[in-house]
């Protein structure tokens, strides 16, 4: 048996193990869950040569305090939460880093990056994080209360082990090199038109109509992230949308983004381990590329709602996908990783 | 915009012909119209169960989701064009709406038993329930227990099923104050529905009694007791 890569001295606020889901059992009532923010979860594995959906542990807001019991190779993506090692050195978001025995990782809840600073950090482990397939994911599925880590968020005295899922492209041990990512690529912005629309601290999350009428007047409200925001999903604070723009219909089937407008006029932008079904009204669907803004979204952040078409959607994920791949050969250029493979055995 | 118009040839017994809308950027909603009964949930199961066999062909559609008058399709847009995920909804209505036996009228439709300790503790809504409808107790208790339901869908929390048939005369509103914590195992009724609540959590139902059966379980190789198209009895017992 090998020394586990962590244990956990304190979980922080809400640190669980997450990859990228169970989507083939939302007929059962299962939520998909997995990492709130996509992007952050595949920058932060590929940084350590794991393959880009490896289980990983997602923090929120404080994260946790770790001792490392072995020799590891970690990186961080996401919110920076001010990760440093203890009497030591900072590690910076968006690289990789090498911890020794007795290392600890602790965070201190960031720099105050702001409203539009994101509250999740995603911690991966070379080789990924060591817990069974539950339902096809090692995801921690809290609603069902599986999956995971004992199907809970990390606690006190809880052992984190790495797993042996080290991508075949990478090295075939852990590397001896650190890794970085370009900055500008570390945090999910939104697109360039938006980015030249938008001045100041809002944060603009895309949409498209949803099922039901009523986009223009979601669109033009001024919205608020409210205290009510975990995995399920996050309220928006506001003028309430007038009478009769929300209300009931027949429960159907919901996608991750869906935005549901009870009767009571507040919208709620559903998250990664939201109901698979529901009977509110969708006015709207935050586009897939930017699902990891919306796994951001920090309580009381200004959000600004934009209303886009289906082709523009399709081609802003395209982009997601191509600047990922970009970002992964760089990274893969810039550690010598096919060298360190040839040299493997010496 | 919708797909598909009420003119269209109706191989459904005089249901509306489905309508085909895109959900977000990632996914399709069949819409069969109102919820009337069973017979559309039916529908949506013969839907789902027809586009999760072509999954085989089509790696880019996702696990298809079949609610009570729907059936939600997810799709990877950058592997697949809408146009295509269209076509293929409208090939499995095509094959799902042929004739032949449904789970409704086949014969073989041995009911999933639960064992229910009704009233006390268990059930703390259940005289509520009773006096709401002028009955005793006993007699929720019987009408409840005499019925057959069948899972319309799954969904709220996992292994959770809507089951349709509760009769008319048990038909009550949810409570105004939801409760924060419902026992696992509780077995409530809500508008027209009856449910069990597979694991604790929050829940507006009336809670009329409770089972020890456990609903859903990650490591077993069938996770969920109860399915779409199911059939379902309840059985009381006085254990406490």
């Amino acid at each position: 048996m090998t020394e586990p890569a962590f244990e956990v001295v304190d979980g922080g606020l809400l640190t669980t193990v997450q990859d990228e889901g169970r989507p083939a059992w939302t007929h059962l009532g299962v939520p998909e869950s997995g990492a709130a923010d996509p992007w952050s979860l595949a920058v932060a594995n590929l940084l350590v040569g794991n393959e880009p959906g490896a289980a990983v542990l997602e923090m929120t807001v404080t994260g946790p305090s770790l001792v490392a019991r072995s020799d590891v190779t970690i990186s961080l993506a996401g919110a920076d939460l001010g990760a440093r090692v203890e009497h030591g050195r900072a590690l910076p978001t968006g690289r990789s880093h090498r911890l020794a025995a007795g290392d600890v990782l602790t965070f201190n809840g960031g720099r105050g990056a702001g409203a539009t600073g994101g509250i999740r950090g995603y911690l991966a482990i070379a080789g990924g994080v060591g817990v069974p397939l539950v339902l096809g994911s090692r995801s921690t599925c809290l609603p069902g209360g599986f999956g995971g880590l004992a199907g809970r968020a990390l606690r006190t005295g809880d052992l984190v082990e790495a797993g042996p899922w080290i991508s075949p492209g990478a090295a075939g041990r852990p590397r001896r090199s650190e890794a970085g990512w370009s900055p500008e690529l570390v945090w999910p912005e939104a697109g360039d038109d938006d980015r030249a629309s938008g001045a100041g601290n809002d944060v603009a999350l895309r949409l498209i109509a949803g099922p039901d009428p009523g986009i223009d007047a979601l669109v033009a409200g001024r919205w608020r992230v409210g205290s009510a925001f975990d995995r399920v999903g996050v309220r928006l604070d506001g003028e309430p949308l007038a009478g009769g723009t929300g209300g009931e219909t027949t429960s159907h089937g919901l996608p991750w983004g869906a935005v549901q407008v009870p009767p009571d006029g507040r919208p709620i932008i559903l998250g990664a381990d939201h109901q698979t079904t529901g009977g509110y009204r969708v006015l709207g669907v935050v586009i897939s590329a930017d699902l990891p803004i919306l796994g951001q979204l920090r309580p009381g952040a200004d959000v600004r709602l934009v209303a886009i078409d289906r082709a523009q959607a399709v081609d802003a994920l395209a982009d997601r996908r191509d600047a990922l791949a970009a970002g992964a050969a760089a990274v893969r250029e810039a550690a010598g990783w096919s060298e360190l493979v040839d040299t493997a055995g010496g | 915009m919708r797909e598909g118009s009420a003119e269209g040839v109706d191989r459904s017994g005089g249901l509306a012909e489905p309508t085909i809308e895109p959900f977000g950027d990632a996914a399709l909603l069949i819409d069969l119209g109102p919820a009337t009964d069973q017979a559309q949930a039916v529908r949506a199961q013969a839907l789902a169960a027809a586009i999760e066999a072509g999954r085989t062909t089509t790696p880019a559609i996702g696990r298809p989701v079949p609610a009570h008058a729907s059936v939600f399709v997810p799709f990877d847009p950058l592997e697949m064009t809408l146009e295509d995920a269209i076509a293929v909804a409208r090939s499995a209505i095509a094959t799902s709406a042929l004739p032949g036996p449904t789970a409704l009228d086949s014969g073989d439709d041995t009911p999933i038993e639960i064992p229910v300790r009704y009233g006390g503790p268990d059930g703390p809504d259940l005289e509520n329930v009773a006096a709401a409808h002028g009955l005793r107790p006993e007699e929720v208790v019987e009408l409840h227990a005499a019925a057959r339901y069948r899972v319309l869908f799954l969904g709220f929390a996992p292994g959770f099923g809507y089951l349709g048939g509760l009769p008319p005369a048990l038909v009550t509103p949810r409570r105004d104050n939801p409760r924060e914590r419902v026992p696992a195992g509780s077995v409530g009724i809500a508008g027209g529905h009856t449910a069990v609540y597979p694991l604790a959590m929050p829940g507006g139902w009336q809670l009329i009694g409770r089972t020890d059966i456990v609903l859903f379980d990650p490591d077993r190789p069938d996770p969920a007791l109860l399915w779409p198209g199911a059939t379902v009895r309840f059985v009381p017992v006085d254990d406490r």
